[in-house]
């Protein structure tokens, strides 16, 4: 019989009962495959490898993340809940010490859901990360965790959740945005005013190949990640940079996605988006479960796997050493945010959002404190094709007195200004998360 | 007249059962040497004062598979598979004639990279010089596309007296267990074969012609004759049988905890509104997992006669067993002499159970009633906490979809049902700590011999269609069939079942209809791009396990 080297708990939740719609790639059949896989593998045989139940997230472990409007059972079904409690489960059993490491083969996934939720984004309603990630820090006071997303693309919804957090480090490697959704994740991209440096994109350019991605691993994550020194690595593990994904243009394979693991070692990984749900999904999900429990993943293929029609373009392989050498840069000197503008002791910045799987659009104004000693109180002002203006503060974790006092200010007024449909706050300080 | 025989690890049980009653009943130790002796004497004194025409079937829970594979007397076999992407088969290595075949078939099935023919060549030159004349092949996703199997078959040729096919055995998704249930059924064929030209031989002598079942891992039974090629599927069926038992003997409704407390070990079991839970995917044997399927049964390593230990003060129980009881003449203490101690129980000879106690605890150091005590309490509360952890693991059992998620009932036992020889001296302690209703049935010295006696058939089918292919497989019934582009999961619910029963009816398995069940059923629509191009229809059907009538 196999032993793994780690001990490691696979959260599995198909959702064999849930699509987006009956022909969209999210849909119910997405991981049947990988199942047959890792089944007729005899994946629950290896010794220490071991599958868990999702817990079901709860209101609170999503309002403690997420703005919703106009609430949190209006954007989400239980699928979502299912999903985020998967990722919480994961964390569960690596915080308590049952397991080393734990991936949680969960869907729908959640990487571009934002601070703030109308409705579906990209497939996504809820961070799955985030929410997992809060909880590990309301719980168990985790400090500096590190989410290195490899989903083909952008993660702006983990991106905008974090954007101000000094202490959370938000790498993303994908598709150049030029030529994929959702188009943002550039180089400067890099955190807000207090956040400096702590949000990383690399954009890889199109036909990148395991070459171009163990590179940039290698050469731009692993040095950022030995500089953080986080407690914690959390992969998003999309696979939608296979060479048979049908929404995507990399040539990345299931070989690739096992090394990529191995040397990230991340504590706990989430599935995201992978819509090559026979020719991918079965081969990088066998991979990276068995790259995590440290058993042997040299034989893992996929039928149609070829060297030589995949092999990396020489001018691919400059482009990409170029941007290590600009993406390493901009984390070690980072320039000063040029869109910031400030307002007494606010940073503001404003945005529009659009909701491409529901065709909704939001304007926000997002002003957060300029703390030196915490990440800032912060607000957004909030209005959509689907909800009046609306309101959510946030007393971060980890925030001082005076920005806890100058959040409950806020949230005083803004409930005495009968402005907004809904306010949202979020009081990490005090853990109180209130809908009004 | 119904005849049951269960050859267990220590006892040979027998029992002859007629409308409900129990007519006559027979309990010898097992003589492991000669299972047949034992066998041939239980069939002859239960059935020594009554008319050996009017039994109307012997069903027979026999040891041979499990000893003959767990004393290594089993034959060579080659085993030739074929793994293709994944784990390195090379992992699974059963036995001296192993060779990995390169080659593949998909998760759907789809024939990728043909057998690699010089290596089948060379494994079955080696084969044949060494004279391995049993042989298991076995390739990945054979239960979805059997070809290759089959191919390596004809390959083999004269040069097998036996070959088992992968697919054959199980319709389930589980390559190396595949494997390894192909390699323990090809390894006891000859063995289990002999066995049975003997039983049939006995039974000639004794004057009974009738049908002769086995008793298989899951608590069902299966005709003799088939078991013949299927000799892997008689392994374990002890537990089976003592679970079988307790379903004839109590009327069982509710969950509940059944708990088997032997000599040696404790068999706990686990009901779901009064029926047995079965192991998700199949019985591990000799550590190697395989495909059988099993009642949901541990084992633990505490029972009467598990030895009682002190160390700086700390009483433990087991898992050592050191021979018997004091009071059966043994060594050490026991579990059984600390009962007959304290008066709960009062068997064999006291006396000596009462004067190793006290020489034990003045030992010790210790009060005798204290050590007593503290021996008690611990097997009690390791069985208890035992039983509580199999629960957690049940309840918290994988499911995979949202409406599982939100409907999951958890089970609750509200009763323990107990047995075994010690059952009597346990009760109110397990009560205690349980705080359940405890109860111990009459006959539970035999019950074991009543499950195998009562036990009906069990069989199960797995169906696989893929309407893009035009395919349908039953891979254990050898069945493949071209399926429309507009086959539904109702017609494959059907399908399924009417296969089950015609299979049934010409293997001599009588079951009746309303206990064959659809226990899964899927179908998911497959889609390339945006198009729809079929369905992957999966059903499930299975005879549940029962027994037929009871003990009134
Ligand atoms: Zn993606
Ligand atoms: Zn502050």
């Amino acid at each position: 019989m196999i032993k793994a080297k780690n001990r490691m708990g696979l959260i599995f939740f198909p959702a064999y009962d849930w699509a987006i719609d009956p022909s969209h790639p999210e849909r119910e059949e997405r991981l049947l495959y990988t199942q047959d896989q890792l089944w007729e593998e005899g994946i629950f045989d290896i010794e220490g490898i071991h599958e868990f139940k999702p817990d079901i997230a709860t209101e609170e472990d999503v309002m403690r993340t997420h703005f919703c409007f106009p609430d949190v059972r209006t954007v989400t079904t239980e699928s979502h809940m299912i999903s985020a409690g998967g990722a919480i489960k994961a964390a569960r059993i690596v915080m308590d010490g049952e397991v080393d490491k734990a991936f949680a083969l969960v869907r729908p996934p959640g990487h571009h859901a934002m601070k703030s939720v109308h409705g579906n984004r990209g497939f996504c309603n809820i961070n799955n990360e985030a929410i997992m990630v809060e909880y590990i820090r309301e719980k168990y006071g985790t400090k500096k965790i590190a989410i290195v997303d490899t989903d083909c693309h952008h993660g702006d919804g983990t991106q905008d959740v974090y954007w101000h957090d000094p202490n959370i480090l938000y790498i993303s490697i994908h598709q150049d945005g030029r030529t994929l959704y959702p188009g943002s994740g550039h180089v400067p991209e890099l955190g807000g005013p207090c956040a400096r440096g702590k949000t990383i994109n690399i954009p890889l350019p199109p036909a990148t190949s395991d070459e171009g991605f163990l590179y940039a691993i290698d050469n731009i994550v692993l040095p950022i990640l030995a500089d953080f020194k986080p407690e914690l690595i959390i992969n998003s593990a999309g696979q939608d940079n296979h060479y048979t994904d049908p929404i995507t243009n990399m040539n990345f394979s299931a070989q690739g996605y096992a090394i990529l693991n191995e040397k990230l070692n991340p504590d706990i990984a989430v599935l995201e988006g992978g819509y090559s749900i026979q020719g991918a999904l079965p081969y990088v999900n066998l991979g990276i479960v068995l790259a995590m429990a440290g058993v042997d993943y040299s034989m893992v293929r996929e039928p149609d796997y070829n060297y030589e029609a995949l092999r990396q373009d020489r001018n691919i392989s400059g482009y990409i050493e170029k941007v290590a050498d600009a993406v390493l840069d901009a984390y070690r000197n980072p320039p000063k945010d040029k869109n910031a503008v400030k307002y007494g002791d606010y940073n503001v910045r404003k945005k529009q959002i659009y909701y491409d799987t529901d065709g909704i659009r939001e304007s926000q104004i997002e002003s957060v404190m300029a703390c030196k000693k915490c990440p800032g109180v912060l607000h957004i002002e909030s209005s959509s094709s689907a909800n009046p203006l609306s309101f959510g503060i946030e007393i971060p974790f980890g925030a001082c007195r005076s920005c806890r006092d100058e959040g409950l200010r806020v949230f005083r007024d803004a409930k005495d200004s009968r402005k907004y449909r809904t306010i949202h706050f979020i009081n990490r300080f005090d853990k109180e998360y209130i809908r009004v | 007249m119904y005849l049951g025989l269960d050859v267990g690890g220590t006892h040979t049980d027998a029992v002859l059962i007629d409308n409900n009653k129990i007519v006559a009943s027979f309990k010898a130790p097992t003589d492991h040497k000669n299972l047949l002796t034992s066998i041939n004497r239980a069939l002859a004194e239960v059935t020594k004062s009554v008319d050996r025409s009017a039994i109307k079937r012997i069903n027979l829970s026999t040891t041979l598979s499990t000893n003959a594979i767990v004393e290594n007397k089993t034959e060579k076999v080659g085993v030739i598979i074929s793994g293709g992407p994944g784990i390195d088969p090379e992992s699974f290595r059963l036995g001296d004639f192993f060779y990995v075949i390169p080659g593949s078939i998909d998760h759907r099935g789809t024939l990728i990279k043909d057998l690699e023919s010089a290596g089948v060549k060379a494994a079955l030159e080696e084969c044949a010089g060494k004279n391995v004349r049993v042989y298991s092949l076995v390739t990945k996703f054979s239960t979805r596309n059997p070809g290759e199997e089959e191919y390596l078959a004809e390959k083999v040729g004269d040069q097998a007296d036996f070959v088992s096919l992968g697919h054959r055995l199980s319709g389930q998704l589980n390559f190396p267990r595949r494997v390894g249930t192909a390699y323990f059924n090809s390894a006891v064929w000859r063995l289990y074969n002999q066995f049975c030209d003997a039983i049939n031989e006995s039974l000639k002598e004794l004057g009974i012609d009738t049908q002769v079942n086995v008793l298989k891992a899951d608590g069902g039974t299966m005709p003799l004759s088939l078991s013949r090629e299927l000799p892997v599927e008689t392994i374990l069926s002890g537990p089976a049988a003592s679970i079988m038992g307790i379903i004839s003997l109590c009327d069982i409704t509710d969950d509940s905890i059944i708990l088997d407390i032997g000599g040696t070990t404790t068999d706990i079991a686990i009901f779901a509104s009064g029926a047995p839970l079965v192991e998700r995917q199949g019985i591990s044997f000799a550590s190697v997992p395989t495909l059988v399927r099993s009642l949901l049964a541990r084992s633990i390593g505490i029972g009467g006669d598990s030895r009682i230990s002190v160390q700086s003060g700390k009483v433990t129980v087991g898992p050592m067993r050191e021979g018997p009881s004091m009071a059966e003449g043994g060594p050490v203490i026991t579990l059984v002499d600390a009962l007959n101690y304290n008066g709960t129980i009062s068997y064999g000879n006291t006396a000596a159970s009462k004067k190793g106690v006290d020489e034990a605890a003045k030992k010790a150091g210790m009060k005798a009633d204290v050590l007593v005590k503290a021996s008690i309490e611990f097997a009690v509360g390791f069985i208890t906490d035992q039983v509580n952890a199999m629960l957690a693991e049940i309840n918290d059992k994988p499911v995979y979809t949202i409406h599982e998620m939100l409907e999951n009932r958890a089970i609750v036992p509200e009763k323990v049902y107990l047995m075994g020889g010690p059952a009597q001296g346990f009760a109110r302690y397990l009560h205690a700590s349980f705080n359940k209703e405890v109860i111990i049935p009459r006959e539970y010295a035999v019950a074991n011999a009543i499950g195998a006696a009562l036990a009906k058939p069990t069989f199960q089918v797995e169906l696989f269609a893929d309407t893009s292919k035009g395919q349908l497989i039953i891979p254990n019934l050898n069945i493949r069939e071209k399926v429309a582009g507009d086959y539904t999961v109702e017609q494959a619910e059907d399908e399924a079942r009417s296969y089950l029963v015609d299979y049934c009816k010409r293997m001599g398995i009588q079951s009746s209809v309303k206990d064959i069940e659809i226990i899964e059923s899927s179908s998911f629509k497959m889609v390339q791009g945006y198009f729809s191009t079929g369905r992957d229809i999966r059903v499930k059907c299975q005879i549940k396990p029962g027994v037929e009538g009871g003990i009134a």
